[in-house]
């Protein structure tokens, strides 16, 4: 196998049908009205909405801009809503800031400066937002995040990940990128830095170290059972550089998999049961 | 013996688990084909059931014959016509040995089955995690001709069909459930066995999502020269009637005679280098 761009390349109506095809059905199957998902204006949320809307109907698809303080950002905020207006869904712009500083408040160990431990509160407060609607109307909780970051376990655990369905989590970063170019969002959507704007100039690449084109390669490499020398040989890379990606998409496992208990009895939730996400009452 | 039979290929999507309305489903499809003079309407593989029920299989699957073959028969025996489906098949002996089995019953009544020898257990699939392999190829001698039974990843074994062509079947029966990713393989390894057999073979397909497996269709008829006689849309149900000429195979065998240059001396050179992988 050559490692090289081309090969994330993609029958992009092909994968557009497909992603529609699932979110509808899954959509009736669970007898749900619609999708509420959070929309950053950055360009896995807008690519999720824009699916969501086109498998749908935007009626039936609410994105939630939910802005606080410290990463207020108007540009962003006029990206989502011009998506939600070109594929037709709705919006509802909720300020969070000051549910997010009485959760600051009122932990005896707060501390201001730890961007991380904070900016999870900010994923967290979201996800509380979007189920509470997802809840009250009915409605499932699409879920945006990609391949990439899914892999790399760069997102908050029960924050940006906590959804019913993702629907393009299956697509490498470069690859949603793509698609966006298919689906017609904004190009200066899918050519702005990627960022989960935790706090204010967070930057993905940044933080992960690595281009997303470069990453991408590497992750795709390591899902087709690639050997760590051979990757950093195909790239013109160093190993170490490899083998510190590798070890960051294993040991981040516990982020992806839910309900990990110790095996006491005869089935256990988790480990045992096989059960289909549907329970079908005939 | 009919030397020309005329068979539907009934791309379904089934509802999971729920068999009474999987049998009702089949029963107005094939109620439907009676007025087209078809002889033989043929389901996907676990058509009874649906393909993603994963622990739901211990409460589903049935002896045969049993209830749902009961009820398959009288389907067959009102409407005069041959049928294939698949369905899991509970051992009578113990509780919770299972096959991924396919049927064939006729207007007569239950004719036989086939269980799947070879069960994928790897990406999406868990199926040795549920199933018994079975150990017997399957070939029917009916009024239809001679039918044999293959079950999807089966096809992936050229000897599978090889014997059931050695045993005399004339038309494969290649019944499905292969998600989207898995296109690629099914369309030109359907035509390769029905090349290299000199045999025709009808490959049919499920369609639908489950948990998130898009089942691709796809399902057709495929000459002993590897034409594609009839082909089902991708992606959607589909139903497609075709005819199985029989007399189509003799003048296809003499220009590639596949079976009369068969070497039965590399068998046993392929089992030992088998046996040592």
């Amino acid at each position: 196998m050559r490692l090289n761009p081309s090969i994330l390349n993609l029958d992009w109506v092909e994968v557009e049908q497909k992603i529609k095809n699932f979110i509808r059905d899954y959509v009736s199957k669970a007898g749900a009205k619609g999708i509420v998902l959070g929309m950053s204006g950055g360009i896995d949320s807008s690519t999720t909405a824009a699916l969501a809307a086109l498998a749908i109907g935007g009626d039936k698809v609410l994105g939630l801009i939910l802005p606080e303080k410290e990463t207020y950002n108007k540009k962003e905020i006029a990206h989502a809503e011009n998506v939600a207006k070109k594929f037709g869904l709705k919006t509802e712009l909720i300020e969070i800031t000051a549910t997010l500083e009485s959760f600051y408040n009122s932990l005896p160990i707060f501390d201001p400066l730890d961007n991380v431990c904070k900016g999870n509160i900010k994923a967290r407060t979201r996800m509380i937002y979007i189920y509470y609607y997802a809840n009250k109307l009915n409605m499932l909780v699409g879920g945006s995040a990609d391949k990439s970051e899914t892999m790399m376990g760069y997102f908050t655990k029960w924050g940006d990940v906590a959804a019913d369905i993702f629907p393009i989590m299956d697509l490498y970063k470069t690859q949603v990128q793509r698609l966006a170019k298919h689906l017609g969002i904004p190009s200066e959507i899918i050519e702005k830095p990627p960022s989960p704007t935790l706090w204010p100039g967070q930057s993905a690449e940044k933080e992960l170290g690595i281009k997303y084109e470069l990453l991408d390669l590497i992750l795709y490499g390591l899902e087709h059972f690639m050997q760590t020398d051979d990757i950093a040989n195909q790239l013109e890379i160093r190993e170490d550089l490899v083998k510190k990606i590798k070890q960051r998409w294993l040991s981040t496992e516990h982020k992806r998999r839910v309900l990990l208990a110790p095996k006491l009895e005869y089935r256990t939730v988790g480990a045992d049961f096989r059960l289909s996400r549907h329970y079908f009452y005939y | 013996m009919k030397e020309r039979v005329r068979i539907a290929l009934a791309q379904i999507s089934c509802k999971r688990a729920n068999k009474e309305e999987n049998l009702k489903k089949m029963e107005e499809i094939v109620k439907k084909f009676k007025d087209q003079s078809v002889d033989l309407v043929i389901f996907p593989e676990l058509s009874l059931t649906g393909y993603v029920v994963r622990d739901q299989i211990y409460e589903l699957a049935e002896i045969i014959p049993g209830p749902s073959t009961y009820a398959v028969e009288k389907i067959a025996e009102k409407t005069q016509t041959h049928i294939i489906f698949g369905m899991p098949e509970v051992s009578e002996k113990t509780k919770a040995t299972i096959y991924n089995t396919a049927v064939l019953v006729g207007p007569k009544g239950y004719i036989g089955k086939y269980r799947k020898m070879y069960l994928p257990t790897h990406s999406v699939f868990e199926e040795k995690r549920y199933f018994r392999p079975g150990y017997q190829s399957a070939v029917f001698y009916t009024e239809l001709g001679r039918l044999g039974l293959i079950i999807c990843y089966d096809i992936f074994f050229p000897e599978v069909s090889r014997i059931t062509r050695l045993k005399g079947a004339q038309l494969i029966v290649c019944i499905s459930a292969s998600p989207a990713v898995r296109k690629t393989f099914f369309e030109i390894l359907t035509a390769a066995r029905a090349i290299e057999n000199t045999t025709f073979l009808a490959y049919v397909n499920l369609v639908g999502i489950e948990d998130g497996l898009q089942f691709w269709g796809g399902s057709r008829l495929i000459a002993p020269s590897g034409r594609v006689l009839a082909k089902a849309k991708y992606d959607e149900e589909d139903f497609v009637i075709c005819d199985v000429d029989y007399r189509d195979i003799k003048p296809i065998e003499t220009f590639v005679p596949t079976l009369k240059d068969l070497r039965p001396e590399l068998f046993d050179e392929l089992k030992k280098c088998a046996e040592h992988l």
